[in-house]
């Protein structure tokens, strides 16, 4: 990894967005390759905060501001990687059920799929099942992540999953859930495909089924 | 009705047989055939739902709803009300430092307030043998619902001086709040700070403990108790900061450890917690129910501070049978400690 690179990772896991700007643009005018930049740089960085997050050495507000940084590093490189025709690994339907408006799980989760590489479609809070299946089909997605953070709203779990199968498309996406009240034996339950207790392993999880 | 509370700590740590005290209200409207939102809107029906409860179960004392959507209400934040789940927040109400400064610290009253004061003068004149605990919000807790709870986080960094003006301005007006529950006649406040328990420890003492401490100091005597709650995720490491801020007694959620707490606790504070409300509690078998409950009542009851109880506030459609469950293991526990 050249330094550049590596001065990339480290200033994106202090939160620094206009350092992390800076140096990628001037990473891309050296000639470092696009790729380089964001697997190494800012995939990279992402990706230790992440392991540090789940080792309860970093909390949630250094993950956030990593995620900021990253977020404000990819707008730049977007161009020469779409020039490049870069492609994700897969990408995922992300979202909060309907009825609930909790995003802070859901905006962790996000930011640690990110960091592994996925391309994340986040769909927002109080998403309807229907809405869930219709981003899954036009975005061509792998795996549809659905969080609930209230006893009453978990149920709506079931329903995405009641959704997909009855539009047959059940085997065609892989579906995550997770949330506060949600344990594995509720993913049993409604035939749910995985579920984790925390973001890093639910970022794990979502790269094996992409594999 | 006034009562000497430190008193009524001392006695509880020293009385080996501990009455539950579940943060258990919002359950009530099954008993009432009432929804939340006819709860929430009600000063009546509130101090009703806390008689019922303290009838039908034989708690420690009586606590009021965990509603933290009344505080951002007041500041002008938009609640999302259900029949049968508690009041959210939408959106938010500031996202510059102008418009935080900008904005009106509401009097005590505005919005449900007042009701929730009223309902707890109501309930402390219907419950008199036990004490009756009002429920509020922490002042990082409220600031996140007033700027979003996920940008609170990024400004702790990026906007420090955006969150310290709301904070001070939460915390005014939280220290108003409780003074009105306490004319009320309340015997002390269970104050919620969840959102701190995502923090850092750095973090959460720049940008909780330092105005929960300055709560706590305003508003509790021996005649009423500060009760601290928290039920994020970190609280173990972040229990430095947590334990200087001043409680009488620390209340914890289902993500922490309780025994570790109460091994970094000073012993003359009480801890109360932590069977997961919703997993077990609502979601769980009266089987499973009892069994958990006995299993975190073997671990901690051997220190003399520790008292059962939920975790956090127990779901509104949580069948009685379930919360029945929860204190048969209790009665189970001591009966056979006793024998």
């Amino acid at each position: 990894m050249t330094e550049i690179v590596h001065e990339i990772s480290e200033l994106l896991q202090q939160g620094k967005v206009p350092k992390v700007k800076e140096l990628v643009q001037k990473a891309l005018d050296e000639g470092v390759a696009p790729q380089d930049i964001l697997n190494n740089g800012l995939l990279g960085g992402l990706d230790i905060i992440g392991g540090k997050f789940k080792r309860n050495e970093v909390f949630v507000p250094q993950v956030l501001i990593a995620a900021r940084a990253m977020n404000a590093g990819v707008e730049i490189l977007k161009p020469y990687m779409m020039a490049e025709g870069f492609e994700e690994k897969g990408t995922v339907i992300l979202g909060t059920v309907k009825g609930d408006l909790h995003d802070i799980g859901k905006n962790i989760v996000k930011t640690m799929f990110e960091g592994k590489g996925l391309k994340v479609i986040d769909l927002g809070v109080d998403v309807s099942a229907d809405r869930f299946f219709e981003a899954a089909e036009e975005n061509q997605a792998k795996i549809v992540a659905c969080s609930a953070l209230l006893t009453t709203t978990m149920a709506e779990l079931k329903t995405v999953v009641e959704t997909f199968a009855g539009k047959g498309a059940r085997d065609k996406y892989k579906i995550m859930i997770g949330g506060a009240p949600v344990n594995q034996d509720f993913c049993d339950l409604i035939g749910a495909d995985c579920y984790t207790p925390d973001a890093t392993t639910a970022a794990e999880a979502a790269v094996k089924f992409c594999l | 009705m006034e009562k000497n509370m430190k008193k009524w700590v001392e006695e509880q740590i020293a009385c080996k047989t501990k009455k539950a005290v579940p943060v258990l209200s919002f359950p009530a409207i099954t008993l009432m055939g009432i929804t939340v939102k006819e709860l929430i809107t009600d000063s009546g029906k509130q101090a009703e739902a806390m008689r019922l409860v303290a009838q039908k179960v034989d708690t420690g004392a009586a606590v009021s709803l965990m509603d933290l959507s009344v505080e951002a209400e007041a500041f002008g934040s938009k609640i999302r009300v259900s029949d049968d789940e508690v009041p959210t927040v939408i959106g938010s109400v500031i996202s510059t430092l102008e418009e935080a400064e900008a904005l009106p610290i509401p009097k005590v009253g505005a919005g449900r307030t007042g009701l929730y004061i009223d309902a707890i003068k109501k309930a402390t004149q219907s419950i008199t043998d036990r004490p009756v605990f009002a429920g509020c919000i922490g002042p990082f807790s409220l600031s996140g619902r007033l700027m979003d709870v996920s940008e609170i986080m990024v400004n702790c960094y990026m906007e420090p001086e955006m969150v310290r003006v709301t904070l001070e301005k939460a915390t005014r007006f939280i220290i108003d709040y409780i003074k009105g529950y306490k004319e009320a006649g309340a015997n002390g406040i269970i104050m919620a700070e969840p959102l701190a328990g995502l923090l850092s420890p750095d973090l959460i003492e720049e940008f909780s403990s330092n105005y929960v401490r300055k709560i706590s100091d305003a508003v509790k005597d021996d005649n009423f108790l500060f009760v601290y709650h928290n039920c994020g995720n970190n609280v173990i490491a972040l229990l430095d900061s947590i334990k200087e801020i001043g409680a009488d007694i620390y209340h914890f959620g289902n993500a922490v450890d309780m025994e570790k707490a109460l091994k970094e606790l000073p012993n003359e504070v009480l801890v109360m917690g932590n069977v997961d409300p919703a997993g077990c509690l609502k979601n769980g078998t009266v089987e499973s129910i009892k069994q958990t409950t006995l299993a975190l009542m073997d671990q901690c009851c051997r220190y003399d501070n520790f008292i059962i109880s939920s975790g956090c506030d127990i779901p509104p459609m949580t069948s009685w049978e379930n919360i029945e469950a929860f204190f048969e293991a209790v009665e189970t526990y001591y009966l056979n400690t006793d024998s």
